[in-house]
């Protein structure tokens, strides 16, 4: 009667789960994020999400094919790093950076590192980062109802105020994936399943929520913190970034601590940093740390724990098992230490620094406005701007503050206006325009140019800025070619046209500005 | 009321194929096959030769030093031979071929209820040993062993194991259902040898008939109790039923014993029962013969030395039209794949499980690159981490699998391999990796030791 019998060590038996339909789950979870996202954004940002886990699946398959690796494109995760790429892209891009950033992201951090389960930072924030670094402007043109503006969290890192609700829904603008609704659905059932780690996602609210309410300024205020949770890709990194498995440690304790790094990290770049895409950072370096967390925080087994071992030595008594109270604690203290430190830095160097920036303006006023002895504000005229763009044609330009130059005995000397634009390529820009009593521009000086150095930043170089000295002009030309023989013509820095035009844009916003509100009054 | 353990894992129960079949006794037709060593310890020695009439309940091996067992005739004939023949872990080994007569004439001596009252502990454990009774429940375990600790006065707690955790097998739930009484009286006759110590009965949830049966006998026992436990594999497993009773874990350095309990499967407190009241020696246990593959699923009182393919037979044979893909000694969790169905039944086989189906074989194809998920680390009854563990025999960094992982902790319960979803056999390679750290422990003594 008998055939062969197969033979193996036990068990005999497996749970019905598979790498691929963890995956499977993982990416109906990011349905409804991708839903809201594709109808609020319109059919590019669908295209952005198809071309992304297109070419994410196309770049695995290849790759497996051309190595004559077996089984990984398979499982579908290349999918789900695509569409969290593209997810957290803005709807606007060019739809080749999906493309580029998904082969990064598999074919560089995954696939070259060894394949599923070998890479050392996520994959699709890696592609994210590649990205924002490779094609930096382009990458963060957002769109609010088809009008560009700043995303929420730019704005309400710059001090403005935000409108929740709508960040929540993800109608606020940002990145096609930003609906704080629709990914906590997904989140919330991927914990619910056991997918994802509570430990991890709660931790990294919790730190940033605790280290926001504590150092922030504003105490408990839901509001502020409600903000700051919605925006800048919290939620997505919570839930779906810092989860990732293969990026994260793998003890429950290893978990809190690498959740908590992420989330004090993410509150610190919020609160001291710049960058609207911080949180992105902090999740990667979250990552670096994993393999030192799994390497010495290794949990001792059951018998080996407090509560046992007492046991085995014969006292009787109350045997707890919840034993991550202690770990908790002193994970907070480390953190509330640390936070301490740093807001004692920030708090200490903040004046000084203010003085310097205070120094520097007035240096940039007397630079561009020479023979004034004191200068009087146009408080009313630039608070009627309302803080919002100045103009229409000048890109995403703020007025800062505009004031007159007086001599000793109170004759008009000059115009400054100060001019803050968020075009540059690497940062925002700022600078100050000298006007003379009968319009002619005596000057520029930059008072913030963080650029790239040898390109962007060469702005700051005499030969940039004589361009706009005693030019008699109602507007300047950027000249991309070069030849610029005309007053008001500019050359462009070459290789850093992005930076030229956000100066010459700034320029013509703050001499605009002169012309039809100060001087024409 | 802890009602459970750390971890674990929940494979599907299957136990609806077998669960309301009673108990029913099966004569074997065909010749019996004893190996010697069915127990930890040394092989029996036997006592018979070639050619020798032997009788139901003779011992035809002796137990080769304290740790070691006797071996029972469980049929009537003569012996046929004394040789290698193929068991269950698919090697040859030693064993006594006996030839049926059929008729299961039995030995005198045994049989009818005796008074015990007046019976010393000494006299009860020689009755245990004479019965070469062994822990029932897998380990093979020499009960007269388990039943003298050195310090009987510190044991706390005397547990029956009738978790029965080990999904498809269902032949402790019906001894349970059926035999409730004699269970507890030879729990009280256990309790008897430990002055100091409670009888604890464990058994899941998922076998209300066998718990009430069993709290309806327990009634008259002062000092026994029924814990009823929450449904969960391996909730049977000697850690955790401690870890549910005492409420703490201990390392696989101590015994039971040393945490004060002293813990039985029921199948085995049944045959101490029939060995001090009744004299009987150990021949006959439950068993399960179950699966997909299988026509009548059913529970049986087997006799030792059956072979596999008999009980098939006795279960109404192979379905029509079903590949048999595995064969496994016990359920699909712990048990052991036979490679053929000519190997006999032991004293600690309590299963037979045909499948037509294999997991091991479907999990191969479905292999995949660990992910580092953690759920071994959350299934594990231990609290080790399987992954960890893994990724150090991987690296041949055997010094952090022992010392920082702890990984010769590992009991090979199976859930970590059960629950990983890319389907890495873990728990075999820790059984490896155990098996050459303590053979290299061995090897680095025996040098130390000439040195």
């Amino acid at each position: 009667m008998n055939t062969a019998l197969n033979l193996s060590s036990g068990p005999h038996v497996r749970d019905r789960w598979t790498t691929a339909f963890v995956m499977h789950v993982v990416l109906l979870s990011l349905l409804p994020a991708t839903v809201v996202g594709v109808i609020v954004n319109g059919v590019h940002a669908l295209l952005v999400v198809l071309l992304a886990m297109a070419s994410a699946f196309l770049t695995e398959f290849c790759f497996d094919k051309l190595t004559h690796r077996p089984n990984t494109y398979t499982d579908c995760s290349a999918l789900v790093t695509g569409l969290l790429l593209a997810l957290s892209l803005s709807p606007n891009v060019p739809l080749y950076t999906p493309v580029l950033g998904s082969i990064f992201a598999i074919l560089v951090v995954k696939c070259c590192f060894g394949g599923l389960g070998k890479n050392f930072i996520n994959p699709a924030l890696a592609g994210r980062c590649f990205l924002l670094i490779s094609f930096g402007r382009s990458m963060t043109i957002y769109t609010i109802d088809g009008v560009s503006s700043a995303t929420p969290i730019a704005e309400l890192m710059a001090g403005k105020a935000v409108d929740i609700t709508r960040m929540f829904l993800g109608t606020g603008g940002g990145v096609i994936g930003s609906s704080i609704l629709a990914l906590l659905v997904g989140g919330l059932i991927l914990w619910g399943l056991d997918i994802i780690h509570g430990e991890i996602c709660f931790s990294v609210l919790g730190g940033f929520t605790l280290f926001l309410a504590i150092f922030g300024g504003q105490g408990f205020d839901p509001k502020f913190l409600a903000a700051h949770l919605c925006g800048g890709g919290v939620v997505m990194g919570a839930f779906f970034m810092a989860t990732d498995y293969v990026t994260s440690p793998v003890s429950k304790l290893g978990q809190l601590t690498y959740g908590l790094l992420i989330g004090v990290l993410g509150a610190m770049f919020r609160l001291y940093g710049s960058a609207a895409d911080s949180f992105s950072y902090s999740v990667i370096i979250g990552n670096l740390f994993t393999p030192l967390i799994d390497y010495f925080v290794v949990p001792k087994p059951y018998a080996y724990r407090k509560a046992s071992l007492r046991y085995q030595r014969g006292e009787t008594g109350k045997v707890l098992n919840g034993k991550l109270v202690k770990p908790v604690v002193v994970l907070s203290i480390i953190a509330l230490l640390a936070g301490l430190a740093l807001s004692g830095v920030f708090s200490m160097t903040k004046d000084t620094i203010d003085a310097q920036k205070l120094a520097a303006k007035a240096e940039s006023y007397r630079a561009v406005c020479p023979d004034a002895d004191h200068f009087e504000a146009y408080t009313s005229e630039v608070e009627a701007l309302d803080g919002q763009v100045y103009g229409s044609s000048f890109g995403r330009v703020y007025i800062n503050e505009a004031v007159r130059g007086l001599d000793a005995d109170g004759n008009l000397t000059g115009y400054v206006v100060s001019v803050t634009t968020a075009d540059g390529n690497d940062a925002d820009i700022s600078l100050s325009v000298g006007v003379s009593p009968e319009g002619v521009v005596r000057g520029i000086a930059f008072t913030a140019l963080n650029e790239t150095p040898g390109m962007g930043m060469r702005c700051g170089e005499p030969d940039f800025m004589a361009q706009f000295e005693d030019k008699d002009v109602s507007q300047f030309t950027l000249l991309k070619d070069g030849g610029a023989s005309q007053p008001g013509e500019v050359d462009s820095i070459s290789g850093a046209t992005v930076t030229s035009r956000a100066v010459v844009n700034a320029v013509n916003a703050g001499l605009d500005f002169c012309q039809n509100v100060l001087r024409g009054e | 009321m802890k009602t459970t353990f750390r971890g674990g894992v929940h494979p599907k129960d299957q136990k609806a194929y077998s669960r309301d079949v009673p108990l029913r006794p099966y004569d074997p037709k065909g010749d019996l096959i004893f190996p010697l060593a069915q127990h930890i310890g040394r092989p029996a020695k036997p006592i018979v030769k070639k050619n020798d009439p032997v009788l139901v309940g003779q011992c035809i091996a002796q137990a080769d030093g304290p740790m070691s067992a006797n071996i029972i005739c469980s049929c009537s004939g003569k012996v046929k031979a004394v040789e290698k023949r193929r068991t269950i872990a698919g090697t040859l080994a030693d064993c006594i071929v006996v030839e049926n007569d059929g008729l299961f004439t039995q030995m005198e001596g045994f049989g009818t209820r005796e008074d015990i009252s007046g019976l010393t502990n000494q006299q009860i454990l020689d009755r245990v040993q004479a019965a070469g009774i062994v822990g029932l429940g897998g380990a093979g375990f020499p009960t007269h062993v388990k039943l003298a600790p050195k310090d009987p006065a510190a044991i706390r707690y005397v547990i029956a194991n009738g978790a029965e955790c080990e999904p498809y097998l269902t032949c402790n739930d019906q001894l349970m259902r059926t035999c409730a009484a004699d269970i507890l009286e030879g729990l009280d006759i256990i309790l008897r040898l430990f002055p100091n110590a409670e009888g604890v009965v464990c058994i899941e949830r998922n076998k209300p008939e066998a718990i009430a049966a069993m709290e309806q006998a327990a009634a008259k026992y002062e000092k026994i109790r029924i814990l009823a436990l929450h449904t969960k594999y391996p909730q049977g497993g000697e850690h955790n039923v401690i870890q549910v009773v005492t409420g703490a874990d201990y390392p696989t350095s101590k015994l039971p014993a040393d945490m004060g309990c002293i813990v039985d499967n029921v199948g085995t407190i049944y045959a101490v029962q029939r060995a001090v009241v009744f004299r009987e020696p150990l021949f006959t246990h439950g068993l399960t013969v179950t699966g997909d593959a299988v026509k009548n699923p059913g529970n049986f009182i087997v006799r030792d030395g059956t072979s596999f393919a008999e009980l098939v037979e006795a279960a109404g044979g192979l379905k029509e039209g079903v590949t048999l893909k595995k064969a496994l000694s016990g359920g699909p969790m712990m048990g052991f794949a036979a490679s053929s169905l000519d190997v006999p039944v032991q004293k600690i086989t309590n299963g037979l499980t045909l499948l037509s189906k294999d997991g091991s074989e479907t999990a191969e194809r479905q292999m995949t690159a660990c992910l580092h998920c953690g759920r071994c680390t959350t299934v594990c009854p231990a609290g080790l981490m399987p992954q960890m563990m893994a990724d150090a025999v991987d690296m041949g960094d055997l010094e952090r699998y022992e010392k920082k992982l702890y990984g010769l902790e590992c009991v090979a319960c199976g859930s970590c391999t059960y629950i990983c979803p890319a389907k890495r056999p873990l728990t075999q390679t820790f059984k490896q990796t155990k098996a050459e750290i303590q053979a290299r422990k061995r090897a680095a003594a025996a040098a130390g030791g000439k040195s």
